[in-house]
């Protein structure tokens, strides 16, 4: 092997150990000589034979590798030089002998000779292609994550930026920004680029700023670290910024949320309770609905009645005995009708829910008639009783109206024909359903079963919200059944069903047994027997009832003065000087109103006892009595007896 | 947004630097050898911008006032050439130029003189050996001093005229050992930049021609 051969091997090892590194190479171009010479780096990189370096090749070498797509660029570029420009700078391509790209970045220098004519083009090129690709990287992640980033030397004046975090400012992208520039964009406070970071080693904050193109005003956060140089104070600065606007916004807000937290909660309860109290209402008036259909069948059943027995007792010829036997049927019918309407008309009072102790089966027995009434004469109803005191504690409104739901549920599910069973139990604990955990205890549950059709499995779990009904538009509104699961879970019991298709379905109310049982009250209270004595003023518009109501009282031994209206009956007061024990008036009247009136003679004439009357529902519905003893028309003589006599409190 | 007819292709963008760098060149080569010290030149970077968008760029990166050598050319294409630097620079500029040699009260005195000398030297080089490059020639003004901020150097005003397209290109320089950095910029209106456009075309046409 010659020392020539021995040379060349060395640098061929050299060259390839160099383009594996990715290393660099130079160029010189000779302009006035029309000549290049490159070294053995660059021959690697462009694919050129070894031999190539250091001799003198033709200058379109240069372009020899160079991509296509990027041939133009590059030619343009070396013209700038060869042209007189110093600076060259370019990004290019270059294509390899296997195919493979490689990216490389020529850096170079026009020099001129005293004359300013250029005469050698002399740079670097150097494999950049693992940095084009990590710069790709940064790139997409700092546009992706709105993240900028900055690199402050300190004692700088100006801050190498990302393109990022010059949009991050509202400025035009840049690669270097003035620190006074960036610092004008805080709206207050601490500047983002400090000139002075005392002893800290990394750097964080947010700050107000004013985007400079259009003067939104926008929050960014600093993060970074502190380079310090090995000796002396100097340090540079590496650092993102990024945008946190949102989460600065959703910060106040939340803050702004937390202070007036306890208002919203007050007002949000107020809000809800007013939606309840008026689904409750309108649950009501859903089971108002259903019953009025129900009763005014069963009306005028009882007006056939009265007007057939009226008709009878007309004819000339007919017995003693007889006529008794329609008078009294006619009496019979009329309580019962005052019966019906009077429970419609409680159960349709807006009233505050109040729960009390009561007896489930006596409240149950109480409305058996309405409820007859509802489910109509081919549905035969049965109450069951398996439980000794069947006391609990809950809103009886509620309780009533529920039954009554279950009721109307039952006699649509039969068609209007079938057995409705109502039972009560004794329960030691409340199955698990819908996903709750059984509970132990003592409970009543009241059962409400029929002989209907069942329910589909698909629908059960929909059964308690509200609005949902397999029924027709105009047939109901879908609250019943949810006014049953609300009042079970208020009142801290529950509700389960169960069906099986073709055999009928029961609804099982489960209520919280109530330990002590209420005030046995005066429930058997015995008729008055006594008769009444004094002198009563009768106020009354309509004639009929006055007339009546005066005949009543003679009756039951009191002497009456009538008076159509309420400045009448003052005018007769003040005739008599008040010598009157009681006065009982009508509430709805033309002029001046039974309560109106009743406040002045208790003003005027303390002494006279006052006993109001109405038939109207919104009365009844508002303590229209204001204070006042209130005898809801109709009422029957013993009624009226028994209140005249201060005996029960309406 | 931008017309067709001016919008630049790459390669002309990449033709108009080249040759936007020739000429600076020889202007630096010239300032070098008036400061008799390094001049540092960036790569020339140019966008068709609106004229109040040209002054905001400039504005963004300085905030202190400014002062220019302003100088209008003509010819196959027209337009305005400044050389602008931070006022704070403006007195050591004209003592690097001067030579060191006089006393503060005297830079003061030729401050306005010479820097109208100084521009005019920079840019003429700049314009002719772009003119050249191009192969056409240009009429120059004598050059004017403008102080102010952006606005004012570019004269923007609230008038329609400032929404018009300029072509805005501009390079920093820095004399490495006094503190001096400063621009060049340069606007072109529209007219001019769809004459330029033909020329670059000629140029490149020139340089690449088949080899491409």
């Amino acid at each position: 092997m010659t020392g020539d051969d021995a040379q060349r091997e060395t640098d061929g090892r050299t060259r390839l150990t160099l383009a594996a590194a990715g290393a660099s190479g130079i160029w010189d171009w000779d302009i006035a000589g029309d000549r290049l010479y490159v070294d053995d780096r660059f021959a690697a990189l462009y694919g050129l034979d070894g031999d190539m370096a250091g001799r003198a090749l033709p200058t379109a070498t240069f372009f020899s590798a160079v991509h296509p797509d990027d041939r133009a660029r590059l030619r343009i570029a070396v013209a700038g030089i060869l042209g007189g420009a110093e600076r060259f700078s370019k990004e290019f391509r270059l294509v390899r002998s296997d195919g493979t790209i490689v990216w490389v970045h020529g850096r170079g220098q026009g020099h001129a000779d005293e004359r300013d004519e250029p005469v050698r083009f002399t740079g670097l090129l150097v494999d950049v292609t693992e940095r084009r690709l990590a710069e790709e990287r940064l790139r997409i992640a700092q546009t992706a994550g709105g993240v900028g980033t900055f690199e402050y030397t300190d004692g700088y004046a100006t801050v190498a930026v990302s393109a990022q975090f010059c949009r991050l400012l509202g400025l035009h992208p840049a690669t270097a920004l003035p620190v006074r520039t960036i610092n004008a964009l805080v709206a207050h406070g601490a500047p983002i680029v400090p000139e002075d970071v005392n002893a800290a080693t990394e750097i964080a904050g947010e700050f107000m700023i004013v985007r400079a193109d259009d003067e939104e005003t926008r929050w960014v956060a600093r993060r970074g670290e502190i380079m310090r140089d090995l000796d002396g104070p100097g340090f540079k600065i590496m650092g993102v910024l990024y945008d946190v606007t949102e989460a600065k916004r959703s910060e106040a807000k939340l803050r702004e949320l937390n202070e007036t937290l306890e208002a919203r909660v007050q007002e949000e309860i107020a809000v809800r309770m007013q939606a309840e109290d008026t689904l409750r209402q309108a649950q009501k008036m859903e089971a108002v609905g259903q019953l009025t259909g129900g009763i005014a069948h069963d009306f005028n059943n009882l007006l056939t009645v009265i007007r057939s027995s009226v008709d009878l007792l007309r004819r000339p010829e007919i017995s003693e005995q007889r006529q008794k036997r329609y008078i009294d049927a006619i009496a019979d019918t009329a309580d019962r009708a005052a019966k019906l309407t009077r429970q419609l008309l409680a159960f349709a009072r807006r009233q505050a829910l109040k729960p009390e102790v009561f007896n489930v089966l006596i409240c149950v027995n109480g409305i058996a008639d309405m409820l007859r009434t509802v489910i109509g004469a081919r549905v035969e109803l049965v109450i069951e009783s398996n439980c000794e005191q069947c006391f609990v504690e809950a809103d009886i409104g509620q309780f009533e109206t529920a039954i009554v739901n279950m009721a109307v549920n039952a006699r649509d599910a039969m068609n209007g024909e079938g057995r409705l069973l109502i039972s009560l139990d004794d329960q030691p604990s409340v199955p698990a359903v819908r996903g709750h955990a059984s509970a132990e205890g003592a409970f009543i549950s009241v059962s409400v079963s029929d002989t209907g059709a069942g329910i589909p499995e698909d629908v059960l779990p929909r059964l308690f919200e509200p609005f949902f009904t397999t029924k027709e538009v105009g047939k109901g509104t879908g609250l019943g059944l949810s006014q049953v699961y609300g009042f079970a879970k208020q009142s801290g019991g529950e509700v389960e069903v169960t069906s099986e298709l073709g055999h009928g379905t029961t609804f099982r109310l489960y209520l919280p047994r109530a330990s002590t049982p209420p005030d046995a009250g005066e429930e058997t209270r015995s008729p008055a027997q006594e008769r009444g004595q004094g002198r009563v003023l009768v106020v009354e518009d309509n004639e009929q009832v006055n007339e009546f109501a005066s005949d009543l009282l003679v009756d039951l031994g009191y002497e009456t003065v009538s008076a159509s209206n309420a400045a009448e009956a003052i005018g007769v007061l003040e005739r008599l000087d008040g010598e009157f024990d009681m006065l009982f008036s009508d509430v709805v009247m033309p002029g001046i109103s039974g309560v109106e009136l009743a406040r002045i003679v208790r003003e005027r004439w303390p002494a006279i006892r006052i006993v109001l009357t109405s038939g109207y529902s919104h009365v009844l519905a508002t303590d229209a009595g204001h204070g006042f003893t209130l005898l809801h028309k109709p009422y029957s003589v013993q009624e009226l007896a028994l209140v005249l006599q201060g005996r029960v409190a309406v | 947004m931008i017309p067709d007819d001016i919008a630049l292709q790459e390669l002309e963008r990449d033709a108009l630097t080249e040759i936007v760098n020739i000429g600076v060149s020889r202007a630096a080569s010239n300032l070098r050898k008036m400061v008799a010290d390094q001049v540092i030149l960036s790569v020339p970077s140019m966008e068709v911008v609106t004229k109040r968008r040209a002054a905001r760029l400039i504005a963004e990166r300085e905030v202190s006032d400014l002062i220019a050598v302003r100088q209008d050319f003509a010819g196959t294409f027209s337009g305005r050439a400044l050389l602008i630097f931070p006022q704070s620079n403006s007195l050591e500029l004209v003592r690097a130029v001067t030579g060191d040699e006089m006393s503060p009260a005297e830079i003061a005195d030729i401050e306005h003189e010479a820097l109208a000398e100084t521009g005019n030297i920079i840019l003429n080089s700049c314009l002719a050996t772009m003119a050249n490059m191009l192969q056409r020639s240009l009429t120059m003004t004598v050059p004017h001093i403008v102080r102010g901020d952006g606005s004012s150097l570019f004269e923007v005003g609230d008038d329609a005229a400032s929404d018009g397209l300029v072509l805005f290109l501009y390079i920093d320089f820095a004399i490495r050992q006094r503190d001096i950095r400063g621009y060049i910029a340069m606007v072109m209106d529209l007219p001019s930049l769809a004459a330029l456009k033909l020329l670059l075309a000629e140029f490149i046409e020139r340089i690449v021609g088949n080899a491409a």
